[in-house]
């Protein structure tokens, strides 16, 4: 909302300048978040945070700077001539729903002439933004500038019978608003009525049919209180938000409602040549009293961690409008009727901090006596993302929303589906990791960065029942080179074996006892010959290997992609492998290949397997494989080379001719025969 | 005498002419491996010219000739060690000529990879508040209305569910429009003493621009114990911005609103980029918005079962994307989204 400066400085003397005076309300908590000049004037910017509607207007502010100054306001003053005649006799009242609408005011005025307001009542509503009408509606709106509270002007020939009566809506009623929407109504909504139908949408907006217009000869004024959450709640209900909803919902001031009926009386005579009727109408079946808080000095003191003299904290509460009544070591403190949002100790004591000025508080550090943690599974992310970074994957982040499409072609189960979507393209809860990845590589792609390699930590989400799992997963992607080139190197393209390098890597960091490969991926959009699962200790840890050429082809990649997903909810019930160490061996390892000619389709499993666990065999390593060429069809050729290591003794020729041969004989069961 | 003096002649006639023979196998040996070779026959350990006269001639030696054998068997080695590696270093030589390697070429690349700028933030972040005693937590992103309204003092019609756009799956599960829930969830579970540090994604349904995305990030802090002050709250924020940011920055804590805390405060850091003094980065203010925080309203106690009489806390939150692009000048939240690796490069 605007404030502009020349109206505030009619409830309060100025000194300071305009950035001192927003700096000294932004740091009592009445942000000013710019200055401006506009037609010579200067206006304030301002945000105002829910919990003060009071601070909603001029004369609020101008009750804030009092405080912060040490000063007094000016209210304006009311000089009203009343008629003889009382108004009550002319309208009449009634509240049927006193729940919703505790009070109402009324004040009638006659023979009122509609016209333009005067120039300077227009441009002050212009530069606080608002449209002007005719002089009886800008008189509504710019007493809500003024001092805060919304009114209501009827033309009260309008009104069948000449009465108000508040109430709810009953089924099937209709009303025109003002913007001219034909609104079907609800028995939840509080209407204001006359004798035969609905006239305004109470608190929210008047009616088309009872409106003030150029016909216009007598007027109802409303000046009345509505429950905040009832007027919320339609206002969501028909999707409106207007000056008087804001300020009703946030809380106005039931006791500004007979000022503000006189003052808009008082300027509908000055400025309408109207003619105002006795008395206000004023229904207040059950006058609202503010209970006093009890505040004490040692609250205070606990809270905000100094000592604040009795006679500030007693001088802050009276300059904000609080009566306050001193006892032993506390107070009475009964808050201004404007100021709903102040009802416990602690709101007291919020009033005293912003006031005293929070600059004042000297910075201390608490005592501990407690302990910090982290949990395994931040510190089993953390090494994964270590491992990942090291391997040549940058981070990536992607959103957790995807398209019903990705989900069901991607997804292993049916994805939890967002109600109020922003698009089509995130409509559900992602339930799988890789159509994220895929964006970003079809992003770097389009930008002509080919070399991409990319890992992501996140959660996919599932509902079970009526309850929702977040599984934590992560997902890697990479196409193009592996080794990047570099002079004289044209670098080496990402393959299988280096996917699954990277995840077996990853996997290296966990405690399994067992692991193995295999092909059951389970998931159509990895290609079946270039995919593999990774089990360890019997669970599926993860899979990986390359996106199928019909997927890529769908998506327009033009180069092999490579995935890989673990899931880590499986994966993090293993501990982190803990380094062991073993003395190191006092001898070097001795080393034999094997030039073998195998049946095709043999796996390095099988042979693995067939020559099994041996004394002093350290490791069996596959140095070389072809096929053609000198190897005949339905063989493959294999280099394959045995490491022996004895820790406490060299071994010797003979010893070594003897393991090779037993390894030999091992392999031959396979079919394996050594090459000349 | 005359004999022994001709025995010696002999055997001094013997290295003579084995020294002549090397001398002429040097003159020959003219590049490296030729010199290898010659070493290899002359130096050998095993079966070198040398060891094998030190084993044949030497040893078996009778006493009175072993001083004179043993007196030409050294000076032949060491005349010998001495000229292959004169000769050595005479070829070696010429290397030192070679063309030196441009060493303005560049090296093959060495590929590491980035964090994403918003894990540095967070990580950096843990780190200082880790160093305060502050555990790090984690919670669910699906919440519901209890968690991330309700127990934090959002009534339900309250306006203030207003500053937060939510994103919702059923009646009762919506998307956590923040981190706050985490307070009520680690206090539901544990007494004090605590203090805890919770990041994490949160939603909201505010359409993508440069400066929104549906996605985001927040860490949430909190401590509560008996007789936690504002003082504390002020001196805790205080140390860990200008340890994030650097001990220049001045902070300013000005009064704000949230449901959960009171009194609250939202803190600006002095401007980055103009020191204070004005500029477009902050809107002329010279400060920069950076956190929200407040002493913990004693309403929340009341729905995780604690004495608001004995226990006092407070309570911040930040936007990790928020910082992340006040540190390193980010100009659009979508860049963090996008996994261009462009941009994640910049931060290896």
């Amino acid at each position: 909302m605007r404030i502009v400066l020349s109206w505030l400085a009619e409830y309060i003397d100025v000194k300071e300048s305009p950035r001192d005076l927003a700096q000294a309300l932004t740091m009592a908590g009445i942000a000013v978040e710019s200055v401006s000049e506009e037609l010579g004037e200067t206006i304030f910017e301002r945000d105002i945070t829910a919990n003060r509607p009071d601070a909603m207007n001029h004369l609020g502010v101008a009750r804030e700077l009092a405080a912060i100054f040490g000063r007094q306001i000016r209210k304006p003053e009311i000089h009203l001539r009343e008629d003889a005649r009382p108004a009550a006799a002319c309208a009449s009242i009634a509240i049927a729903a006193p729940d919703l609408c505790p009070r109402y005011v009324g004040r009638v005025a006659v023979d009122v002439k509609v016209g333009p307001s005067p120039d300077w009542m227009r441009q002050r509503l212009e530069l606080c933004g608002v449209r002007s009408i005719n002089n009886v509606a800008d008189i509504t709106n710019y007493v809500l500038l003024e001092a805060g509270h919304p009114t209501h002007a009827f033309d009260l020939d309008t009104l069948e019978g000449a009465k108000i009566i508040v109430r709810r809506a009953e089924a099937g009623e209709r009303l025109i608003t003002l913007d001219g929407v034909e609104r079907a109504l609800l028995p939840e909504h509080l209407v204001i009525a006359d004798a035969r139908r609905p006239v305004a949408l109470a608190g929210i907006m008047g009616g088309a049919e009872t409106e003030i217009s150029g016909r216009t000869r007598n007027v109802l004024i409303e000046s009345a209180w509505f429950e905040p959450a009832s007027i919320r709640k339609t206002a969501r209900h028909f999707g409106m938000h207007t000056e008087a909803s804001h300020r009703f919902e946030r809380g106005a001031d039931i006791e500004a409602t007979t000022w503000a009926a006189a003052r808009i009386a008082a300027l509908l005579q000055q400025l309408a040549s109207a003619t105002v009727l006795k008395g206000a109408i004023d229904a207040y079946p059950a006058p609202r009293q503010r209970s006093a808080i009890l505040l004490r000095a040692a609250a205070v003191m606990r809270y905000l961690g100094i000592e604040i003299a009795a006679v500030e904290i007693e001088s802050i509460l009276c300059s904000l409008g609080f009566r306050v009544e001193r006892l032993d070591g506390a107070w009475q403190v009964t808050p201004p009727p404007a100021r709903l949002d102040v009802e416990r100790e602690i709101d007291v004591i919020e009033e005293i901090a912003r006031i005293y000025g929070y600059e004042r508080f000297p910075a201390r550090l608490p005592a501990w006596a407690g302990r910090a943690e982290i949990t395994d599974d931040s510190r089993k992310q953390r090494q994964m993302r270590d491992v990942a970074r090291a391997l040549g994957y940058d981070e990536t982040i992607s959103l957790s929303f995807l398209s019903r499409s990705e989900a069901a072609q991607f997804g292993a189960w049916e994805p939890v589906a967002v109600r109020n979507p922003l698009s089509e393209l995130q409509s559900v809860m992602r339930n799988s990791a890789v159509p994220g990845l895929l964006r970003a590589v079809e992003w770097n792609l389009n930008r002509g960065q080919t070399d991409v390699r990319l890992f992501e930590i996140g959660r996919l989400y599932r509902q079970e029942g009526s309850e929702f799992a977040e599984l934590p997963v992560m997902g890697l992607v990479a196409t193009g080179r592996a080794r990047p080139a570099s002079l004289n190197d044209p670098g080496k393209l990402y393959d299988f074996f280096e996917m699954k390098a990277d995840v077996a890597k990853l996997l290296d960091l966990f405690g399994w006892k067992n692991l193995y490969f295999d092909r059951e991926t389970g998931a159509g959009y990895y290609h079946p010959g270039r995919s593999a699962r990774a089990v360890a200790d019997g669970y599926a840890a993860g899979r990986f290997g390359e996106l199928s050429p019909e997927v890529a082809a769908e998506r327009k990649l033009r180069q092999p992609v490579w995935l890989a997903e673990i899931c880590l909810d499986r994966l993090f019930r293993l501990p982190l492998r803990e380094p062991r160490f073993r003395p190191l061996p006092r001898v070097p390892a001795v080393d034999r290949d094997f030039s073998l000619l195998l049946p095709e389709g043999t796996r390095f499993e099988d042979i693995v397997a067939a020559v099994g666990a041996r004394e002093h065999l350290v490791r069996l390593e596959p140095v070389e494989i072809f096929r053609g060429g000198q190897a005949p069809p339905g063989k493959m050729s294999l280099l394959l080379r045995a490491v022996w290591q004895r820790d406490d003794a060299s071994l010797t020729d003979e010893e070594v001719n003897q393991y090779a041969r037993e390894i030999l004989d091992a392999l031959r069961k396979l079919g394996a025969e050594q090459r000349a | 005498m005359a004999e022994l003096a001709a025995d010696s002649a002999a055997i001094e006639g013997l290295y003579q002419e084995l020294r002549e023979l090397f001398e002429r196998e040097l003159a020959d040996a003219r590049d490296p491996e030729h010199l290898k070779k010659l070493r290899d026959r002359w130096l050998g350990r095993k079966n070198g010219l040398l060891s094998f006269t030190n084993d044949h001639w030497l040893k078996p030696a009778s006493r009175e000739w072993k001083p004179l054998v043993g007196k030409l068997q050294n000076s032949l080695k060491s005349a010998v060690e001495k000229a292959i590696q004169e000769a050595e270093a005479a070829r070696a030589q010429p290397v030192r000529s070679e063309p030196a390697v441009d060493v303005t070429l560049p090296g093959p690349p060495r590929i590491i990879g980035a964090r994403h700028p918003i894990r540095i933030v967070q990580e950096d972040i843990e780190s200082i508040f880790g160093s305060m005693g502050y555990s790090i937590a984690e919670g669910p992103e699906i919440e519901s209305d209890y968690y991330n309204f309700e127990a934090l003092n959002f009534p339900e019609n309250h306006p203030a569910r207003d500053a937060m756009d939510t994103i919702f799956l059923t009646d009762h599960a919506l998307l956590r429009t923040h981190t706050s829930p985490n307070q009520v969830r680690i206090m539901e579970r544990q007494p004090p003493p605590l203090r805890y540090l919770v990041p994490g994604k949160v939603y909201r349904n505010d359409a993508p621009d440069a400066s929104h995305s549906p996605m985001f990030h927040q860490v949430e802090g909190f401590a509560v114990d008996e007789n936690i002050t504002f003082c504390d709250l002020k001196g805790t924020l205080e140390h860990f911005l200008k340890q994030f940011f650097g001990s220049n920055i001045r902070t300013r804590f000005r009064p704000s609103f949230f449901p959960f805390t009171e009194p609250s405060a939202e803190v600006d850091i002095s401007c980055h980029v103009c020191g204070g003094a004005g500029c477009r980065v902050c809107k002329q203010s010279g400060f920069i918005e950076v956190l929200g925080c407040g002493m913990i309203d004693p309403a929340v106690y009341r729905y995780v079962g604690y004495d608001p009489e004995r226990y006092s806390g407070f309570a911040f939150g930040m936007g990790l994307d928020r910082i992340a692009m006040l540190k390193y000048g980010i100009n659009d939240i979508q860049l963090f989204f996008q996994g261009d690796v462009r941009f994640l490069r910049q931060f290896r």
